[in-house]
Formats: structure tokens, sequence, C-alpha cells
């Protein structure tokens, strides 16, 4: 029984898009146009960079919630690192991205820290460093929307190569990147194993708490990615960047097939995921359907997916 | 220590209290202090259903999702049924609490993953019913059936009078009830409740009904106080609501605290807020007060809590 639940899950995913990539190109034809199929890839870039942050931590069985809060973060110090539209940022252009992605890094390990130091449970230490987060932005940037005028940092949403926006390669990158970290890198390995034993973990000598605290700085890193891709698709640095992020986030990693309770999932899982949900959003949009519906469907995604993705015995008790 | 540990933010809202009334001394007024209170009753409200969520061990990230629908439905109904709105309204809210209930109680899905969900269906329902859009009460209507929320009786604002009225049967469920000792078993452990006899997923799912009742009332004074409903309306309501919960002195791990604390909490929360506003700081700014606030109340509370929940 389990067995057939393990592997209908681990198809089901890549079912549900092709059925959705076919509903929606039989409802109407223009859905698998090349202009279309750029706009959902496009699209999909930033929450792509979110959802994989997202997933290193679902992967060692935690949750970050802080996901808003951290790309309006960095949107912030983004704003304060170029030339923006109040004609108060350091005009650093590209340099500021290695400190963005720093300082969006520190604050994951921050969440990390308090996570394992002060034991407070991660969605309760993310949720309220997500508010944090999002308060430091509102004040850095007066509560308002801010403009950033950088030309390179536009340049990430506006210029295309081989008539595709740079986002796209920096998420292919960055999707790359985050494949490396999970199959071949150490903390890779051990992000995993916490999240499929983590007595064993302890068992065998591991610092359990470095390894938490490293993961949420990876993951608080690639949010900082996310915020920059988002900012530049928006044009300003605003703390409502991330607005409507966190549900995308890990309704794409859950839909994606990455359980919960951790250790099985992974990146691939989690592209799959992102595709899904963007599809269903730029199939709402060219259907004519309002888009607020996506969530209630998602929603529902959810329950399903967890459902589908987790032991029947393994949650007794379910926090 | 825990003996004294119930006294704690009793102590923390009389010093809250005096630190404001040392900036403004006009705040000790009483018609001050009952303003404030009666402006907290939807947050409370809100709180209320938190707590006992909270208290077994749970979270319930839908709530504010919840009491938007509750609004949008009795500002769509309350023109034509009067009174059969509120009830409309409020039933609606159980539902929305039963689903969340089921899939955490009896699915066994984690429960801020299910209220996640569930919040994100609410979302869609208020959005839909509402065409995206804030719709208004008119006066007719709301001096018909909405003056028990939003007048005054001996002088008091109404939202005072409801708040009291739900506490005192929300601690009458929870100290002197089977239901109660129920709610506690299970939070003080989910695997001796059950060897105990206690029956885990109905105590459950009448737990996030309770949640989704409360959240719904809310909704309606909400919308009784602003005379609209909107599918935006408690947007800001669900880290004060939790902060409330847990500063009041109930711990994330189960089994202590209940609605009385939680008083305290939304009173301190308040207090605390309207101390932020004198000293001029943004309310949006003051997220990071609350955001740590939450999580020092967590991690000292958290003592007891074993290790296997810490994820």
């Amino acid at each position: 029984m389990t067995v057939t639940r393990l592997r209908l899950a681990s198809v089901m995913p890549l079912l549900v898009l092709a059925g959705l990539c076919v509903a929606i190109s039989i409802a109407e034809p223009r859905f698998l146009s090349i202009d279309n199929l750029i706009r959902i890839a496009a699209a999909s870039a930033a929450p792509l960079v979110l959802a994989l942050g997202a997933t290193f931590v679902i992967l060692m069985g935690s949750i970050d919630l802080s996901v808003e809060g951290s790309m309006a973060f960095a949107s912030a110090i983004l704003a304060a690192c170029v030339a923006n539209a109040n004609g108060a940022g350091l005009d650093l252009g590209l340099a500021a991205l290695p400190l963005v992605i720093a300082a969006a890094a520190l604050f994951g390990a921050l969440i990390g820290v308090i996570h394992t130091y002060l034991r407070v449970p991660s969605f309760m230490a993310s949720l309220g460093m997500g508010f944090v987060g999002l308060g430091i932005a509102t004040i850095m940037l007066g509560g308002e929307r801010v403009g950033i005028v950088d030309e390179s940092i536009r340049a990430l949403a506006l210029t295309r190569i081989l008539n595709l926006p740079i986002s796209i390669y920096v998420a292919t990158f960055m999707l790359a990147l985050a494949w490396v970290i999970q199959n071949h890198t150490r903390i890779g390995r051990r992000m995993l194993a916490l999240g499929g034993a983590e007595q064993l973990v302890v068992a065998s000598g591991v610092n359990v708490r470095h390894v938490r605290i490293l993961v949420f700085a990876i993951a608080g890193a690639f949010f900082g990615v996310g915020a920059v891709l988002a900012s530049a698709r928006l044009g300003a640095s605003s703390a409502l960047v991330g607005s409507g992020q966190l549900f995308t986030a890990i309704s794409a990693v859950v839909v994606g097939g990455t359980a919960l309770t951790g250790g099985s999932g992974g990146v691939l899982a989690t592209l799959l995921g992102v595709l899904i949900v963007m599809v269903l959003n730029n199939g709402m949009v060219i259907l004519g359907l309002p888009t607020f519906v996506q969530q209630g469907v998602l929603g529902i995604m959810i329950i399903i997916a967890v459902l589908l993705n987790q032991p029947i015995r393994g949650l007794a008790v379910a926090k | 220590m825990t003996k004294f540990a119930g006294t704690i933010p009793w102590l923390g809202l009389i010093a809250a209290i005096l630190i404001v009334a040392a900036f403004d001394a006009s705040f000790l007024r009483p018609m001050t202090l009952i303003g404030l209170f009666s402006d907290s009753a939807t947050l409370f409200l809100m709180a209320l259903g938190m707590t006992w969520v909270i208290y077994i061990g749970s979270i319930d990230l839908s709530l504010q999702a919840v009491a938007a629908v509750s609004s949008v439905i009795l500002a769509l109904l309350i023109p034509q049924y009067g009174m059969v709105a509120i009830a409309v309204a409020l039933v609606a809210g159980v539902l929305f609490g039963l689903v969340s209930g089921f899939v955490h109680g009896v699915l066994k899905l984690p429960s801020f993953i299910a209220t996640l969900a569930v919040g994100g269906i609410a979302a869609t329902a208020a959005l839909a019913l509402s065409g995206e859009r804030s719709i208004q009460i008119d006066a007719t209507p709301r001096t018909d059936s909405l003056s028990w929320a939003i007048g005054r009786t001996l002088d008091i604002p109404n939202e005072i009078w409801v708040s009291l009225i739900v506490l005192a049967l929300a601690m009458v469920i929870e100290q002197m009830t089977p239901f109660g000792k129920a709610m506690k078993a299970l939070g003080s452990g989910e695997p001796a409740a059950r060897i105990a006899g206690i029956r885990i997923q109905r105590t459950k799912l009448i737990v996030f009904m309770f949640a989704g009742l409360f959240a719904a009332l809310s909704g309606v004074v909400l919308a009784g106080r602003l005379s609209s409903g909107s599918p935006t309306i408690a947007n800001e309501f669900l880290l004060p609501a939790i902060a409330a919960v847990v500063l009041g002195g109930t711990s994330l791990a189960g089994g202590s605290g209940g609605v009385l604390r939680t008083l305290v909490g939304t009173l301190l929360i308040v207090v605390a807020r309207t101390g932020m506003t004198f000293i001029g700081i943004n309310a949006l700014a003051q997220q990071i007060v609350f955001g740590l606030v939450l999580i020092a109340a967590v991690s000292l509370s958290a003592g007891r809590a074993q290790k296997g929940i810490m994820k």
C-alpha cells in the first residue's frame, strides 16, 4: 500500500503538470505560443528561486514562514545599495548583489539561531522574524515604494538574451546551484539526513544546530536572490515586494512532492511544483478567470499533495 | 515559578499602562481606557479562538481569512435578512473551522499547513463573494441588526459587553466541561490523552470549529464597526492575535494557559500599540516589536517542550 502511494506521489506532479497543460491548451490554443511560454518562464523565475530556498528548510523537516519578510528586508537593502528614486542609494550597481545576498543569508541564519538556541519551533521563529523583516523594510523605505533606477538591476528583468529575460538564466543557475548543494555537498546530505532521521544524525556526532542554522542561512540567501529578481521585475523596492509569495512558495514545494516531514523530495520536485503553480496562474489569466481563484485551487492541491506524500501512520502526533 | 507565571502578564500590563501614562497622563482617564478596550474587542475575539488551538499545541493561520469571509457574507445578506445574516456568517466561520479541523485532526496534516491551505480557500471565497471590493452596510440595517455589537449599554460600548460575555462562556467551557478537560489532556500530551480514552479527533474538530466561530464573530463585529464587509478587513490581525495568546502565557507546547490569559495578552498588545503610537512609531514598523516579543514569549515559555516537536 505504502509503496503504491509513494510511487503515485512521485509521478503525480508530472501528471498534474501535463494534464494542466493539455487541458489549458485545448481550451485556449494561444497557451502554447512561444511568447506565452516565455511569459510563464519569466514569471516563474522569482517564485522558483524562493521555492528552492523553502525546499531546503522543508527537506530537513522544518518550515520557513518568513519568505515575505525576508524578501522585504532584502529588497530594502537592495534599494539602499543601488541608485534609487530617492537619490539616497549608494549606487553600487551589480556590486550590491553580494551585499544583499549576504544580508539575506544573515537574516536567515538569525532565524536558525532563534530556532535552535532559543528552542522556538521553526514556524514560530520564522513567522516572528518575517514580521520583523517587514517592519525593518517599512522603516528603511519610509513606508513607501522606492523606485530602482539602477540600469544593471533593472536589466535583470528587462534585457533579453536569445529572446529570454536574464532573470530566467539567473533562476536556471540557482536551480543548478541548489541541485549541487542538495546532492554533492556535505551540508546537502546532512540536511536530507536530518529530515529523514534526526536521532541518527545526532548519534553520528554531527552538530545538528550548526546544520540547521546553515540551512536557514542558505534559504535566506535564496530568498535574497528571489527578492532581487522580484524587485527588478517590479522596478521598485517595497516592503510588500513579497506579497503572496509565501503561499506560492510553500504550495510549489508541497505540490511538487517534497514531504513536510522532511527527508524526501528535492529541488527538481520543486521545479515541477513551481511550474504547476505558474501554469495554473497563466491558464487562469488567458482563460479569463479571476486570478484569486488560484489561491483556493492551490489550497485544495496543497492538502491533496501533503496527503499523498505522508506516510499513513508516521504522523501519529501531528502538531 | 509556575505558581507565579500566571501573574507575570498582569504585572506587565500594569507596568505598561503606567509607562504609557507617564508619557500622557490623560491615558489613565476611564473614558480613554474604555475606548481602548472596545477598540481591542475584535482582536480579542479572534485571539480567543486562537487560544484553544494553541492550547492543544496546534496553530491556525486561516483565522483572518475566515473573519474576512464572514464580514463579506454579513454585508451581502444583511440588507435582506437582518439578524439571519449574522447567523449565516457565524455558521460559515464554523464550517471553515470544521474543514481545518478535519484536515488537521482526521487527515493528520500538520496544523500550520492545513490552515494555510484552508486560509487560501477562505480568502478565495471572500474575494469571489465580494467581487474583490468592500461592501457597504447601510445605516438602517446596521442599527437594526448590529446595535448589540456597536451601541452602548450603561454607558459602556457593547463591544466590551460582547467580549466579556463570550469570555465568560469560554471560561465555563474551558474550566467546567468534559470538553475543556479533553483539551487540557490533548495539549499536555497526545499519546497519553489517547491512551486515557480522550477522543482526539472529535476534540480537535470542536476546537477548530470554535476558532472559526470566534473568528467569524470577530469579523461580524468588525464589519459593524466599519460599516462594511471586505476581503481584506482582518489582514493585520493574525500576528497580534497569536502574540496576544502567547504573551498572555498560553504555551505553544500546549496544555497550559487559557482564555483568561488571552484577555491579559490582548490588553498588553493594545496598550503597547497605543504607547508606540504615542512615541510615534509607524503601525507597520510596530511589527518588529511584536515579532520579537512573540519569539521572546515563546522561547521563555517553551522550557517544558519535548525536543521531538521542536521542528
